[in-house]
């Protein structure tokens, strides 16, 4: 038995909750931008973790914890976390370049080297996130930070059904998350990304087919690496191989949805900005929104370093 | 049916060797790799050591990236691979037939690089800075890295930036990617350039130790940053047996949990309960033990918590629990990594790597931690703890392998 998607939200630029990604996409219409340090920026609208979390635990919480506390919030909402129950988060993230280069940055300034502020120290790590989701939520099962740039999200999705498929935790909550700062701008100014600069969080509840309704089945996750002139081949035997494991064949996907493919256009990030390491994790959030049920979708995603990343999904009626 | 999942090649970057070989003479000296900081400036901290690996040339390791594209810790990873892919025994070619995984866990990835990027941004604005930086900065180069030095394609490379027990987290992923088909092979480890940003934070904490790491000792000052890479080579034991590669461990198991209650403080009941799900997962009883090689970082906080929730598993006699970082320093992504290859080492050529620096046991972390001198010893089965801020606790079980024998 396939591992089964029970419940999904997202954090975007459309708004804080998952309704206003769905009329977000219905109605087509890119989200407002506003001016960033070199680009623009799709920024989501009204989120500060302060108002939303309260003040208590949020004083030192950085904007892509607190998008990704959340999101988990949201996520599992109707049916809340047990403590102890060992559910696993798995969070796609490169962290937040703008708390990293904020906490060095009195260490050059400052009357000594060392005048940093202990407080942030967790958030200049790339676990900060998902270490304060499980503290948050109570999430005490396996607790995994993926740095993986663009397919992140599959990459999660990827290793939550593997820790379903070994018993290693009984549900996990698998998604991805990135935020908007001039730090992020700065750094992707200077590696050659030009557009407009997205962000958000997508999250999902991945859990064994059981009682309650598949939203999604999880067919097949896989990849690949490949150099900038293997892309469309890597691309090819990823789909190839998902539809081989699934037994689908290519006829019968209704839904595909490719992201970083170069030559391409990304459709969502027209909507939404590049949401970075959020990319594939939307693209789920899209199909979970959009497609109909029944259908084999295919969502995959080529990361400018050279990861290559494909899953497929069957649609539930469950939602 | 599951497969054995065995260990047949080790890679090192360390502050006290380079190499399988060297490595191995190093533990069994009980080798420091305290040394002044170099790699960025210390100008204004008071205590300047750190276990930097010092002198290495990774460039004969690195066959078709350009060095200087790639970040430090990059640099570690590739080269730590490409040894453990040559000492199992193993080509580019014959990897290139295989589905394989990599999988390199790291704390900073290339944070080395960000801390240069703020300074250039301070001495002459953001738009000065070094794109060459930028865009090596990226952690998921770790692991894109390997793969495209290796020039493999059907791999599943990720990064696992779970900080300082990642390294345990990307050999259990080989491991269940190994043991269920998924992958023909995994190259999995841990990679960490030294900081200024860790260091610095460190060091606000007062949690960096001004001459030396002492483990379990009365006297502990804490941590010194150490940085290097490990990376080990995963098959099932059928492929290496039928190679005839030799086998250093099998994976017995592992288990990963989470605190879930402070940002930064272990968790005594937590790291019981990781170290039980290990154990089970690996099907061994705790009186089996022969050697514990514990996270035991030096600090007064984690080597009190760790030791207390080890006599919890264990009872009032713990199996011996040594501390590799007294001689390597907190390599934070790769210290699990280079712990899990040390206790490989140990396996095979039968000795306990000591806990250096020691001079008075500290009663409230009473356990026997091999001081100072490497010992002799059968070790049929070994726990390696990593523990983690955000309380992400990941331990593995290694055990000598035996064909005839199936835990």
């Amino acid at each position: 038995m396939n591992p089964v998607i029970t419940a999904w939200t997202a954090v975007s630029p459309f708004g804080i909750e998952r309704e206003s990604f769905v009329d977000g996409l219905r109605a087509g219409v890119a989200a407002p931008v506003t001016d960033g340090a070199v680009h623009k920026a799709a920024v989501v609208p009204g989120f500060e973790a302060r108002e939303l979390l309260g003040r208590k635990g949020t004083r030192s919480m950085d904007r892509l914890t607190g998008l990704a506390v959340w999101a988990v919030g949201r996520l599992t909402a109707g049916r809340p976390v047990e403590r102890g129950d060992r559910t696993g988060l798995v969070l796609g993230t490169m962290g937040s370049l703008q708390s990293t280069m904020d906490f060095t940055r009195p260490s050059f300034v400052e009357a000594k080297p060392y005048f940093v502020d202990p407080g942030r120290m967790p958030n200049s790590i790339m676990n900060a996130a998902a270490g304060r989701c499980a503290i948050w939520h109570g999430l005490t099962g396996p607790n995994v930070t993926l740095a993986g740039g663009r397919v992140a999200g599959l990459s999660a999705l990827g290793y939550a059904v593997r820790l379903l498929r070994t018993g290693r935790a009984p549900s996990v909550l698998a998604g991805a998350v990135e935020e908007y700062s001039d730090a992020r701008s700065w750094i992707e100014s200077h590696s050659g990304v030009d557009g407009v600069l997205g962000e958000g969080c997508v999250m999902l509840r991945v859990e064994p087919a059981g009682p309650h309704p598949a939203l999604a089945e999880v067919l097949a996750v896989r990849s690949r690496v490949a150099r900038p002139d293997e892309v469309e081949a890597a691309k090819q035997s990823c789909l190839d191989s998902v539809l081989a494991t699934a037994g689908v064949s290519a006829e019968d996907v209704g839904v595909v949805s490719w992201s970083g493919v170069p030559g391409y256009p990304d459709p969502l990030a027209d909507l939404i900005g590049d949401t970075g390491a959020a990319t594939a994790m939307f693209q789920v959030a899209e199909v979970l929104a959009t497609g109909e049920p029944g259908e084999p979708a295919v969502v995959g995603s080529v990361d400018r370093d050279g990861a290559v990343a494909c899953a497929l999904l069957r649609l539930g009626s469950g939602r | 049916m599951d497969r054995r999942v065995v260990v047949t090649g080790l890679g090192v970057v360390s502050s006290i060797g380079i190499g399988r070989a060297e490595f191995a003479v190093a533990l069994r000296a009980g080798r420091s790799g305290a040394r002044p900081i170099g790699v960025f400036d210390t100008d204004g901290f008071e205590h300047k050591m750190g276990c930097e690996v010092a002198g290495f040339d990774p460039r004969p390791w690195i066959h078709r990236l350009d060095p200087a594209e790639l970040g430090r810790a990059t640099r570690f990873a590739v080269a730590a691979s490409r040894m453990a892919v040559e000492d199992a025994g193993l080509t580019e070619e014959v990897l290139r037939a295989r589905r394989g995984m990599i999988c390199v866990g790291t704390t900073d990835g290339e944070a080395h690089d960000l801390d240069r990027l703020v300074e250039t941004e301070l001495a002459h604005g953001p738009a000065a800075m070094d794109p060459v930086r930028a865009r090596r900065s990226a952690a998921t180069r770790l692991s894109a890295g390997i793969a495209h030095d290796l020039a493999l394609s059907d791999v599943e490379a990720t990064t696992v930036a779970t900080a300082c027990s990642a390294g345990n987290y990307a050999i259990g992923a080989g491991f269940d990617a190994v043991r269920a088909g998924e992958a023909e092979f995994a190259l999995c480890g841990g990679a960490d350039a030294m900081c200024r940003k860790t260091f610095a934070g460190f060091y606000r904490l007062g949690t960096v130790a001004p001459d030396c790491c002492r483990p379990f000792d009365k006297d502990r000052k804490g941590i010194l940053t150490g940085e290097g890479a490990g990376v080990i080579v995963l098959e099932t034991a059928e492929s290496a047996l039928r190679r005839g590669a030799p086998i250093y461990a099998e994976v017995l198991g592992y288990a990963l949990n989470c605190d879930a209650s402070h940002p930064v403080a272990p968790d005594q009941a937590s790291i019981k309960e990781c170290i039980e799900l290990a154990l089970r997962d690996a099907g061994v009883e705790p009186h089996e033990v022969d050697l514990i090689s514990a996270h035991g970082t030096g600090t007064p906080a984690n080597d009190v918590t760790e030791t207390a929730a080890i006599r919890d598993v264990y009872g009032e006699r713990p199996p011996p629990t040594v501390s590799l970082k007294s001689m390597l320093g907190h390599t934070m992504g790769a210290a699990s990594a280079l712990a899990a290859i040390a206790c490989g080492l140990g396996i095979t050529h039968r000795f306990i790597p000591p806990t250096i620096n020691h001079r008075e046991t500290d009663p409230e972390c009473a356990i026997d931690c091999v001081p100072n001198r490497a010992i002799e010893a059968d070790l049929r089965i070994v726990q390696n703890n990593g523990l983690a801020f955000g309380g992400n606790n990941a331990v593995v079980v290694l055990g000598r392998f035996d064909a005839e024998v199936a835990r």
